[in-house]
């Protein structure tokens, strides 16, 4: 297996992803809760409730990173390793990217900046604002990253010339059903991991009977809300995505005849992909139906004046976001396995969109990202749970406390 | 309209290689320059906020080139794979250390992250060195000329470090700023060494074989620009004109390779060219704003504590409680 430059490069591809998304969820859905938290504080000028946001922000933080990290080698690993979706689908599968890095990432990444090192220098209400930048750039990302694959799903908007994806209707691209299907069940679904990573660690807390300025008391409600409004409409906007199944994409047929699609299709041992797509399925399904269980069970507490108190309840919800992750995870397993062996439906194979590696040069790309991301991802983890547990004191963006005396410079030459 | 995707396209790489070059310079610059706790935690708190708002000028970069220059994208990927895919690996590698430094508070940690850093901004310089070389003489295949391009662009790295460090590695609060004056005394000695290094490399391009260059000429009336700036940073005043001369040197190397190749640059169909306008055009006031903010804020001497350098943090609560709060209520 290990020889094959093509499984390499997909699981490479597979690796980068699902690492990317799992931060990326966190920070979709983190960010409308802090956005909503410091508008408060900044209009009734609560310094307990900036004192909260400091805490959720250098969580935010600290999940970004290891998604910077991870997207960037992702955009960077689709030019090198992909290079034959560059050549068909170079400006119908890039100009969305290209959006994508400038009018979102870019800007998203600059006023995070400004959102950190403007803490305490700028006006509260400009300080807010540049959350507010932040957040729905992250959004727009999530956009037009989904426009992008929505292409190689239901390929729309373009025709085919001398073998080449020319753009022709752009509204057709950024209107195409998969993407804003599938964007609507992202944000929803972000809900879910934010909702579940905020009363995960309140209840932590509560738990523990650590509440300081109430932070956890108001987090673990907050998160209760976030669930039970994330929970319909990821089915809904979930379930009408299989509206497009067993359908043909309005391009089909372009590149491919009827008969030569389904011979491709024929001849590709798409078994494993079929297994890995069947299994993701049903985490997505059982996991989902779980944590709509558990939604209500958190109402129902709320109701009963336990959900800051009853720790027998509040330890097994530390464990809540193992489920929206798993789930999302193995929604996005089905739905990329889903259209194999192409990558852009009816036009181009994954295999003939691979570039011309070595089996060493593809062992070797894989070996290094599989290792480094291994290892970056579970630090940022192994973090994210330690300022977690720790709480406001000591958090990355908690304020720096009175300067201790240090040791005087000793230069060595 | 060719000429507004190309100009936004050099724009962002230019931007790109002026502004990174601070940071990456800066962190190869870090053993020589830092050499106590104190001073390496200054150094990444200067160069660390930078890199945050620098790195999005290649990341935009990359996403021009995929989608409306998807046949230079082919170009640049194609023959440069390995070189590429050691750059990936390299900021990689130099990101998660400054990400991760300050989050733990122990001397291993930090040497680790350290090491990362300096490292990272090494090869990282190193591969833009051997791309700009691979592209200006039309292939990677090593050969004197390769090699003495890819140390000429990485002794402009270490330039524009050592200038950017004259300015930020100053500490807030009055004091001894040896950091400070060692990176200012250093861009004389580097913009020699960078000047030494480009002569090499100029012999080397008109060696026979070395190098296959499609348009001489314009490349080397092209090369007198980061040559004059180079002469001017060796001279007597050197460092008080570092700042700007080290900027026009290493912003104008990505553009000796434009002047070298033909490169495939052809404009993107006008539906793809429409829809990119339509939807970045109406941010580019926020990226400007965003930036020049950024870059204003971060004017005033690095401070020594911040979220990329923080102080000690106090140790784990404990476990659990043993009396409940009353003031939890249900």
């Amino acid at each position: 297996m290990l020889d094959d430059p093509l499984v390499l490069a997909r699981l490479q591809f597979a690796l980068t992803a699902a690492t990317h998304y799992m931060f990326v969820a966190f920070t979709l859905g983190l960010a409308p809760y802090i956005l909503v938290t410091q508008f408060i504080a900044v209009l009734r000028r609560d310094a307990a409730r900036m004192r909260a946001v400091r805490f959720w922000g250098g969580l935010y933080l600290v999940n970004y990173a290891m998604g910077i990290l991870s997207g960037l080698v992702m955009e960077l690993q689709l030019g090198l390793n992909w290079s034959g979706l560059n050549e068909m689908f170079g400006y119908v599968f890039g100009a969305p990217l290209a959006v994508e890095t400038m009018a979102a990432f870019f800007v998203e990444s600059t006023f995070l900046g400004l959102w950190i090192f403007g803490w305490d220098r700028m006006g509260r209400w400009a300080h807010w604002a540049c959350f507010l930048v932040v957040t729905g750039t992250a959004y727009l990302s999530a956009y037009w990253v989904l426009v992008a694959n929505g292409v190689l799903k239901w390929p729309d908007g373009f025709r085919i010339e001398g073998g080449e994806a020319v753009l022709e209707d752009p509204m057709a691209l950024v209107a195409n059903p998969s993407a804003v299907m599938a964007f609507w069940h992202v944000a929803s679904t972000a809900l879910l991991v934010g909702g579940a990573v905020v009363a995960a660690v309140s209840a932590y807390h509560l738990a523990r009977r650590n509440d300081p300025d109430r932070m956890f008391h108001r987090g673990v409600r907050a998160g209760t809300v976030m669930l039970i409004l994330g929970v319909m409409p990821t089915v809904i906007t979930g379930g009408t995505q299989f509206s497009l199944f067993g359908k043909e994409p309005p391009t089909a047929g372009l590149t491919y005849t009827a008969d030569e699609i389904e011979a491709i299709e024929k001849a590709s041992d798409s078994s494993v992909a079929t297994a890995f797509g069947a299994a993701g399925d049903m985490v997505m399904m059982s996991a989902w139906a779980m944590i709509s269980l558990a939604a209500g069970l958190l109402a129902l507490v709320w109701l009963l004046r336990g959900l800051s108190k009853w720790r027998w309840f509040l330890h097994p919800v530390v464990f809540l976001p193992l489920l929206p992750y798993a789930a999302s995870i193995g929604g996005w397993v089905f739905r990329e396995t889903n259209r194999q062996p192409w990558v852009v439906r009816g036009h181009l194979t994954t295999a003939d969109a691979m570039t011309d590696l070595s089996p060493a040069m593809a062992l070797a790309s894989f070996s290094f990202f599989t290792v480094a991301f291994a290892v970056l991802g579970g630090a940022t983890l192994w973090l994210l749970a330690r300022f977690a547990r720790r709480g406001p004191e000591g958090g990355p963006l908690a304020p720096a406390p009175a300067e201790e005396a240090e040791p005087a410079p000793v230069r060595t030459f | 309209m060719d000429t507004v995707p190309v100009l936004f396209l050099t724009g962002l790489v230019v931007g790109y290689f002026v502004l990174a070059g601070c940071d990456i310079g800066l962190g190869m610059l870090m053993p020589y320059l830092a050499r106590t706790p104190t001073e390496r935690r200054r150094l990444v708190s200067a160069a660390a906020p930078y890199f945050l708002g620098t790195e999005v000028w290649l990341v935009g970069a990359v996403g021009v080139v995929a989608g409306l220059f998807p046949e230079l994208k082919s170009a640049l990927f194609g023959g440069l794979w390995p070189v590429f895919s050691v750059l990936l690996a390299a900021w990689l590698l130099r990101d998660a250390g400054l990400w991760f430094r300050a989050r733990i508070d122990t001397d291993s940690w930090r040497r680790a992250c350290d090491a990362l850093i300096v490292g990272g901004s090494w090869v990282l310089a190193l591969s833009w060195g051997a791309v700009l070389a691979g592209l200006i003489a039309g292939g990677a295949a090593p050969s004197v000329f390769t090699v003495a391009c890819t140390l000429a662009v990485a002794a402009l790295f270490l330039l524009r470090g050592a200038a950017f460090g004259a300015e930020r590695l100053v500490p807030a609060e009055a004091g001894e700023a040896a950091s400070a004056d060692d990176a200012g005394r250093l861009t004389r000695v580097l913009a020699r060494v960078a000047l030494g290094a480009a002569a090499v490399t100029a012999v080397a391009a008109v060696l026979p074989g070395a190098a296959a260059i499609e348009r001489p000429l314009a490349l080397a009336a092209a090369a007198l620009v980061p040559a004059a700036a180079l002469a001017a940073t060796a001279g007597l005043s050197g460092p008080r004109l570092s700042r700007h001369t080290s900027a026009v040197a290493i912003g104008s190397a990505p553009l000796l390779a434009a002047a070298a190749q033909a490169l495939p640059l052809d404009g993107p169909p006008a539906g793809v060219l429409a829809l990119a306008g339509i939807a970045i055009v109406p941010l580019v006031p926020l990226m400007a704003v965003g930036q020049v903010g950024l870059y204003r804020m971060l004017r005033r001497p690095a401070a020594d504590t911040g979220f990329f350098a923080s102080p000690p943090a106090p140790a784990l609560p404990p476990r659990r409680r043993a009396v409940p709060d009353p003031a939890i209520r249900g």
